[in-house]
């Protein structure tokens, strides 16, 4: 089902990846506009895919692994596009690699469209499936954005330069973006568990099993790190951490548990 | 032909000299270039003047091959001739006799002389290494001399070819990348923490050469919320008047540095101003917000340890000194790479020009004919093969003598010496189709 733009937009991916990765390792930020524009065409092949698949299936792309990974990495470049715009800040490279690295992943998986349950074909199945996978991405970016400002504070601190911080912008930007990526991504998140949370007791009653503990752990995570940061009082570097540790749980909710639980949301 | 270089720079000659015979104004430079081509053996010239360098490009047509690279003692009479010709120039219009200068100019010729200007434009050659303002100084000079119509085919191309290598080098190379200066690097510094420089304020506390000129270089980034601090006011006000900025008394300093984003300290107190205990209580007043403290006196005024507290970044004179150092070593380093484009460029150019030189051209052209002759003989005999042996050598006879009749005057004018004997060479190259798979 229109697997041929998802090849395609793989493989602008895969040539964005490798000059990012040149840039990268080179410490140089030369071929940024080429990586753009290669980054560019290939989401918008990719936006085409999306749009045919849920077009002809009629449910939202995200309800098998192939879809919520692709999804994912769709969702990684639009944020990181959107980055690159609005601040001019020259990180579409580590956006580029993030996208290809999960689109990578989401073409090992079985491309079938998954059958789900009549009772939850519905539009707010399908708009909490969405959002949540888009908050988990702007977690994501914001994980990686505390990581560019460790490695960035670190060059300053220690007065060692010559590393990755020689194409990095500043700690005040890079701490900007991380602020308004939680700031976006903890309301979409939210929204998306309480709608989803709606559905799940409306059909099961009260009942829980370790994905939705898990799930309330993270978003109680991102609830400590959105009021810290919202209230604006605290140290870059702790928020810097936090993001990590808040991201390495949603990443595995994301993938670990449906992965070792062979199955989404286990009861249904 | 020849193409010259008299000059001299920082590194051979005295400032004293340097201003003597430099050309200070547009004008000047016009006149000097009116003279220079209106001197016997002089066809082509452009004049460089800046701070640092004093320099007189000049191209004389005299019919004489190029020398691939030699000193001024080994030139032939035909090179000297016109470095002696800018020599008198300079004494000229500077009105200083040549004995003068004489022993701070240096001279060369052809292959040094375009090495030379490719290392100046692509600033190889400059005081700080890197710097870019001299791409734009020399081409500067080529629009003046274009203007003045001082220049024609042979230093129009060298020119672009200088501009071209100078793009390349810093394309190809990190060489301006890192500032070299310590003012330069606490700027440096300073945008790695900061973005947006217009919004924050600035505190100098004291006073001092090296801080004023770290806090210039600020000001000139955007910074304009300066508050200046002293021991005596009055002092306070004078350089707070200068960088336009606000004096603050100096019992205010703690409460100043709560509201400020960078500190510059340089005063000549023998213990630290600025302690550990007193950042550590300004921080939470101004909620942690990023603090830059760049310690400029010795002995330190402000206490080391306050790089360890959170979002405090703290870098001394050493520091600086070493972020500068590093700098200078990595430019060495590209300053290597540069060295091969020049050559490279180098070699272009010389090709090129080589191929401006009369006897190899008529060469060709005449190779090119014949070629073209053989082949259509060739074909003329494969198509009536039973003519006689005797009527096939006339025809070879007229055809050759057919080139050799169009061959004549083309020949003879690219012998003759003339002034504009290279454009001739230049556009029988293209008429005869001989580089046509050039650029």
């Amino acid at each position: 089902m229109g697997t041929i733009f998802f090849e395609l937009a793989l493989t602008l991916y895969f040539a964005g990846f490798l000059l990012s990765l040149a840039g990268v390792i080179r410490k140089k930020d030369d071929l940024d506009r080429a990586v753009f524009f290669l980054s560019l065409s290939g989401f918008a092949l990719h936006t085409i895919y999306l749009v045919v698949r849920y077009i002809k299936s009629g449910q939202a792309p995200v309800f098998s692994m192939h879809e919520a990974t692709s999804f994912f990495s769709w969702s990684i470049l639009l944020i990181s596009l959107c980055i690159n715009v609005h601040y001019k800040a020259r990180v579409m490279s580590f956006g580029i690699i993030l996208t290809f690295a999960f689109m990578f992943i989401a073409a090992f998986f079985p491309r079938s469209v998954p059958s789900i349950k009549p009772e939850l074909k519905s539009l707010l199945i399908d708009i909490h499936a969405l959002m949540a996978v888009f908050g988990i991405a702007l977690f994501s970016i914001a994980f990686i954005f505390g990581i560019l400002y460790l490695i960035q504070e670190r060059a300053i601190k220690s007065k060692k330069f010559g590393g990755l911080e020689r194409i990095l912008p500043s700690l005040e930007i890079l701490d900007r973006i991380n602020y308004r990526l939680i700031f976006w991504g903890f309301p979409v998140y939210t929204f998306a568990l309480v709608l989803g949370l709606v559905k799940y007791i409306s059909l099961l009653g009260i009942h829980f099993d370790l994905k939705q503990v898990w799930t309330f752990l993270t978003w109680i995570v991102y609830l400590v790190i959105f009021y810290l940061r919202v209230k604006g009082d605290w140290r870059k570097k702790k928020a810097a951490y936090l993001t990590i540790i808040g991201f390495l749980l949603v990443i595995f909710g994301f993938f670990g548990i449906n992965l070792f639980t062979k199955s989404f949301h286990k009861p249904l | 032909m020849s193409l010259i270089v008299v000059g001299l720079n920082h590194k051979t000659a005295p400032v004293e000299i340097r201003e003597k015979l430099a050309f200070n104004t547009q004008n000047s430079i016009k006149e000097g270039l009116k003279k220079l081509i209106q001197t016997e053996g002089i066809n082509e010239a452009v004049i460089f003047s800046t701070c640092n360098r004093v320099e007189v490009y000049v191209y004389s047509s005299s019919a004489f091959s190029l020398q691939p690279s030699a000193g001024y003692e080994s030139m032939s009479n035909e090179q000297q001739a016109p470095a002696e010709l800018i020599k008198q120039f300079l004494s000229e219009f500077h009105n200083i006799p040549v004995k003068d200068f004489e022993q701070y100019l240096y001279i060369y010729s052809d292959r040094d002389a375009v090495s030379h200007l490719f290392k100046v434009a692509s600033s190889l050659d400059s005081m700080i290494v890197g710097e870019p303002q001299i791409t734009g100084q020399v081409k500067d000079s080529f629009e003046i001399a274009l203007s003045e119509r001082a220049t024609s085919l042979i230093l129009n191309h060298l020119m672009n070819r200088a501009l071209f290598t100078a793009k390349r080098v810093r394309n190809e190379t990190r060489i301006g990348e890192n500032p070299v200066s310590v003012s330069y690097a606490a700027v440096g510094l300073i945008k790695k923490v900061f973005d947006e420089l217009s919004k924050k304020s600035i505190l100098l506390v004291g006073a001092g050469e090296m801080a004023e000129l770290a806090m210039r270089h600020l000001i000139g980034s955007g910074i304009k919320n300066v508050y200046v601090t002293n021991r005596t006011y009055k002092r306070a006000e004078e350089l707070a008047r200068e960088f336009n900025g606000t004096a603050v008394s100096f019992e205010k300093l703690k409460e100043q540095i709560t509201k400020s984003d960078i500190v510059i300290c340089s005063t000549g107190a023998p213990q630290y101003v600025i302690t550990e205990q007193m950042v550590k209580e300004i921080m939470p007043l101004r909620k942690h917000k990023p603090l830059f403290f760049i310690d400029i006196s010795v002995p330190r005024n402000i206490d080391p340890e306050c790089n360890n507290l959170d979002n405090v970044y703290l870098y001394n004179i050493d520091d600086l000194q070493d972020v500068v150092d590093s700098n200078i070593l990595e430019r060495k380093k590209e300053a290597e790479k540069a060295l091969k484009i020049v050559e490279e460029e180098t070699e272009k150019f010389f090709q090129w020009l080589n191929s401006l030189q009369s006897v190899p051209v008529i060469v060709s052209i005449r190779n090119k004919a014949e070629q073209v002759r053989q082949e259509e003989l060739e074909k003329f005999k494969s198509r009536f093969k039973e003519l006689p042996p005797e009527v096939l050598a006339s025809v070879d006879y007229l055809t050759h003598s057919i080139i050799n009749k169009i061959m004549h005057s083309p020949t003879v004018a690219l012998k003759n010496n003339c002034d504009s004997k290279e454009i001739l060479i230049f556009a029988a190259r293209r008429l005869f189709g001989l580089d046509s798979e050039e650029e």
